[in-house]
């Protein structure tokens, strides 16, 4: 700084004029554009410097062009070269990092399209918070008495939804006061009883405006909800009555399509007739049509089933676990393929097993609605990272975001599996096992850009992955081995925010125990964690049960 | 054109007349489309009023330092540029001017559109910045602190989560 001083000497030499223009700013002379190129030079870490030097200083720095590029440079072009597809586009030369078309294909482009609003300091902290695993933490207590079903969890659009059979369906807001925002009793037509519900999905299609939420019960029926977001209403618009065939284990809805599984194991698809929303409004619905039903005898739980609508087919899909000879446990995926107004084009069947594994029972566990017979088992190509020296041990939890299908394991590991469904051919690659977790591992979710959460049992571990890719690119293997694989999110309370009077930290205080804080120190040693967690863009979420019975949601916050 | 030597004229902001060699002064994009569209032999001389002589007389020693360099891209999206601390030593020596003159230098070179020149000028203001604290960084280039204490502490909590840990 001594330097920099003598530097400022010369200028007070000639006496009047020179002593005004000195205690003016010399670099306030350049425009904003300009500092903003001066600014383009320096690392991430001196920006956050100069958010402090003067207002105008930090309106500079904060600038979103600026932090555009430094989310590109330390997020995306490093993704970019993980990716095979990708590369060959970028190594040549060493430009195009932040075009335009870079970032379609990339996947980026929900920031891209939203545009001039996009905030990329935030976009950047967020990242940056997800890649140190550091986030804030808040709890929603959800129940105070001992569960007799477990509490269902279900995050959509920034929104959690909560089942169980006493307190029915609840909405709960994700933004900063985590608030309770509507409820409704789950069965109101039918009076006399309540069920206890078993299962709950929401369509995947839901607009803006409103959420559709179904709920499958103990006694086979479903009802489905409308939620509307402003108004925090609900509105009842169907329910199918009970069935024979035992509870509704699972559900996935896709408007007009509905996908369930039932204790008996048998999977329905069933579609409403269209154009019950022409103008936008839900109101009661038709009974659906029932279209498919396939009666299986092996698939075991747990199970995810999904239903993906593209341009010209739905796949309706069911992925499962099989239980093997050699390598324990295994999983399979059966497809249905239908065309938009319906007519299934083909159901097919894959599974992971390899060829040198027997499985248990024939992996074809669902009576074939076609005549086409069950493909063999998906070949695994050699240079598969994989271990089968292992015994793969009965999952805990399956999530299948297509193409990942994560498993969660009680010996500590997870295993990814990529399934490719193309036009020709359904495969799963064989597994390749995660390790990382210090103890048992009780849920996972993997996302689309194969962002994965996965959470210990007793609670006290949660990982994110970045997955993307598979384990086929050498990158992620290295990745794998050295332990960069994946990350354990280190909640903090940040004595810096200004804790807001909320539902949340009151009950937090209520209970004296300071639980917020607790979570620095080890969970209580009889807390567990359900198994369900889920996660959005800026948070985590998980269910956690505790000693005395009461359950709680809480919410990572990365923002 | 037998083009070897030719020679422009330009006229300061005040008023002083200097003559440059054409492919020097063509290292500015600003000077080069202009003589371009005048097409032919220029006789006038060029105006610059925005630029003194003694700031011009700088770049035009820059101007002739590069002037072998290939010219740069103008594509501002293909951004490969390399990080500050890379300037080649002539232009760190170049460089070593009063805070008034370098800014006037960045403002020269942005008008008269020599990105080269601009690139260096700003590279080294944001070596200036680097590794400082907000402090030191408003004691080198004279910045008032207008924020209240309550409003620092503010900022500095708000960008705690960049802090290494």
């Amino acid at each position: 700084m001594a330097k920099r001083n003598l530097e400022e000497i010369p200028d007070s030499q000639p006496p009047a004029k020179r002593s005004c223009s000195l205690s003016l700013d010399q670099i306030s002379k350049l425009s904003d554009e300009l500092l903003i190129h001066i600014l383009s030079f320096v690392p991430v870490s001196t920006l956050i410097v100069c958010q402090r030097i003067s207002h105008k200083f930090r309106s500079i720095s904060g600038d979103s062009q600026l932090w555009k590029a430094a989310y590109y440079n330390r997020f995306v072009r490093p993704r970019a070269a993980r990716l095979p597809t990708l590369r060959e586009a970028i190594a040549p030369s060493d430009q195009l990092y932040f075009s335009s078309k870079l970032s379609k294909w990339l996947d980026e482009e929900n920031l891209v399209s939203r545009g001039k609003e996009t905030n990329w300091k935030r976009q950047y902290k967020l990242r940056h918070n997800w890649a140190k695993g550091s986030c804030d933490v808040r709890e929603i207590e959800v129940t105070e008495r001992p569960p007799i079903l477990p509490l269902l969890v279900r995050l959509h659009e920034g929104i959690i939804y909560t089942v169980d059979p006493i307190a029915g369906l609840r909405v709960w807001s994700l933004k900063k006061d985590r608030k309770l925002l509507a409820s409704t009793v789950l069965s109101p037509s039918t009076s006399a009883r309540s069920l206890a519900p078993t299962s709950f999905a929401i369509n995947n299609q839901s607009s803006d405006i409103h959420h559709e939420i179904i709920i499958g019960f103990e006694d086979g029926s479903f009802t489905i909800f409308t939620f509307f977001i402003q108004e925090n209403r609900f509105t009842e618009t169907f329910t199918h009555p009970a069935s024979s065939n035992g509870m509704i284990t699972a559900l996935a809805y896709c408007s007009p399509y509905i996908l369930t599984m039932t204790e008996n194991q048998l999977l329905s698809l069933y579609r409403f007739s269209s154009g019950h929303e022409s103008d936008g409004t839900p109101s009661i619905l038709d009974p659906p049509q029932l279209l498919y039903s396939l009666k299986s005898h092996t698939s075991c739980p747990p199970l995810s089933l999904s239903i993906r609508p593209s341009s010209q087919s739905i796949i309706a899909s069911i992925a499962y676990t099989i239980p093997t000879y050699i390598s324990g446990w295994s999983v399979g995926i059966q497809e249905m393929c239908l065309t938009l107004s319906g007519d299934l084009i083909e159901s097919r069947i894959a599974s992971s097993a390899s060829q040198d594994f027997q499985p248990l029972i024939r992996p074809s566990p669902f009576s074939a609605p076609s005549t086409r017979t069950p493909s063999p088992s998906a070949r695994v190509s050699p240079n598969v990272y994989s271990d089968h020296s292992q015994l793969f041990t009965k999952p805990t939890s399956l999530s299948y975001t297509h193409p990942y299908l994560l498993v969660s394991h009680p010996d500590n590991t997870l295993t990814l599996y990529l399934v490719t469904s193309d036009a020709s051919t359904l495969s799963i690659s064989s597994g390749s096992r995660l390790w990382g977790h210090t103890s048992s591992v009780s849920g996972a979710y993997v996302g689309g850009k194969g962002k994965a959460v996965s959470v210990s049992t007793r609670g006290d571990e949660l990982r994110v992955w970045e997955l993307e890719g598979g384990l086929s690119s050498p990158s992620n293997r290295r990745r794998l081995q050295s332990g960069h694989l994946s990350v354990r999110i280190k909640p903090e309370q940040r004595s810096s925010r200004h804790t807001e009077t909320n539902l949340i930290s009151e009950s937090v205080s209520q209970r004296g125990s300071g639980l917020g804080l607790a979570l620095d120190e080890k969970y209580d040693d009889l807390s567990v964690m359900r198994g369900w967690v889920g996660f959005n863009e800026e948070n985590v979420i998980v269910l956690r049960e505790k000693s005395q019975g009461s359950q709680a949601l809480v919410v990572y916050d990365f923002s | 054109m037998a083009t070897d030597t030719q020679t422009i004229r330009l006229t300061t902001s005040d008023n002083v007349e200097m003559t440059v060699e054409r492919a020097v002064a063509e290292r500015s994009i600003l000077i080069k489309n202009l003589l371009e569209d005048l097409g032919g032999e220029q006789t006038e001389s060029i105006p610059v009023p925005n630029v003194a002589e003694p700031v011009m007389k700088k770049v035009i020693e820059w101007c002739e330092h590069h002037k072998k360099d290939p010219p740069t891209t103008q594509d501002d999206d293909s951004d490969s540029r390399k990080k500050s601390t890379d300037i080649d030593e002539w232009d760190q020596k170049f460089m070593q001017v009063d805070q008034e003159m370098l800014f006037e230098i960045i403002l020269a070179a942005n008008y008269l559109d020599i990105k080269a020149l601009l690139d260096v000028g700003c590279k080294t203001v944001a070596n200036m910045i680097k590794g400082k604290s907000p402090d030191e960084i408003r004691k080198t280039f004279n910045i008032q602190n207008d924020f209240t204490p309550e409003e620092e502490d503010q900022i500095r909590r708000e960008n705690e989560w960049a802090e290494d840990r």
